[in-house]
């Protein structure tokens, strides 16, 4: 990907795939992956914020004999990403004016 | 690098955090490392990158949300004054009127005093200082226009035509004198008084704005 991520895209993206279920570090990471080139050790940061901000909570769950550790979007977090989709629909169209003419 | 390598690294480059904060990084590393099923430790170690980096990118991210507390420690105590209430002001301007604008009108009648003498002192030195090359250059064509009625020997006519052209050239220099000196001395002589007047104003402004 050409473009530079910026850190408010990287939140909105990780509260979206968490907002869908209940998910843990590695498959976070994976999933970012999927749309955008960042190194496999930038989401702890990341994560760590949202968590900070109130945006996500953790919750520890025993899984396959062990404890693994799962994020899960807050209501606040809800709220942060409707707004960025609600930002992301107003660039994306005002981007694709100039790209593709309205 | 093992993966017994890798955490002690970790672990020592995060030193720094609070041990709950690092046992929060610790446990999201070793998940990740047991949810990586397909890859090898090597891989993993060599996708996540070096240790070191991951700790300074994580310190950097956790002194960037802390500035909150840290303000809190620096900053600059209330100023003491500040506590006085506005009712307690009032009161005190109200005590302080009776006292207060005598004082004012002597202040500045005082000051309006000496600003007075100090300009008619400036006054007096300008008359005097142009006052003797003025009389000096008087007296010079009063002489050169008085010997030849005066006098009937031509000796001591000449004579004072002479000295007329003494008092005269006495007179010019002097009058050029007092113009170097002038240009000279007045307008820094004039800078320093409108410096001295603007002191306790600007002194007052500064104050009333920090108030």
């Amino acid at each position: 990907m050409p473009f530079p991520v910026s850190s408010s895209l990287l939140d909105a993206i990780v509260l979206a795939i968490v907002s869908r279920e209940d998910t843990y570090g590695y498959r976070i990471t994976q999933d970012v992956r999927q749309v955008m080139d960042i190194s496999e050790s930038t989401l702890y940061p990341v994560l760590r914020r949202l968590l900070k901000n109130g945006c996500l909570s953790t919750h520890d769950q025993a899984v396959e004999g062990r404890i693994r550790r799962y994020y899960r979007i807050t209501p606040l977090g809800r709220m942060r990403l409707a707004e960025a989709l609600k930002d992301w629909a107003m660039y994306r169209d005002s981007i694709e004016k100039v790209f593709f003419g309205g | 690098m093992d993966k017994k390598d890798f955490f002690a690294e970790l672990r020592r480059a995060l030193s720094g955090l609070p041990s709950e904060e690092r046992d929060n990084v610790l446990k999201y590393y070793e998940d990740y490392f047991l949810d990586a099923e397909g890859e090898s430790d090597a891989e993993i170690i060599r996708g996540l990158g070096d240790p070191q980096k991951i700790a300074a990118d994580i310190l950097k991210e956790y002194r960037d949300l802390q500035p909150h507390s840290w303000q809190k420690n620096t900053a600059p105590p209330p100023r003491r004054w500040k506590g006085i209430s506005p009712w307690l002001l009032l009161v005190l301007v109200v005590f302080a009127i009776p006292i207060g604008i005598p004082l004012v009108i002597g202040l500045g009648a005082t000051l309006l005093g000496i600003l007075i003498s100090i300009i008619a002192f400036i006054v007096a030195i300008v008359i005097v200082a142009f006052a003797v090359p003025a009389a000096l250059a008087i007296t010079g064509i009063a002489l050169l226009g008085l010997s030849f009625c005066i006098w009937g020997d031509p000796a001591s006519a000449l004579m004072m035509v002479g000295g007329g052209f003494v008092c005269l050239a006495l007179g010019g220099l002097a009058g050029l004198l007092l113009v170097k000196l002038c240009l000279l001395f007045v307008p820094p002589l004039f800078r320093w008084f409108v410096a001295l007047l603007r002191w306790p104003i600007d002194k007052l402004r500064v104050a009333f704005r920090r108030g």
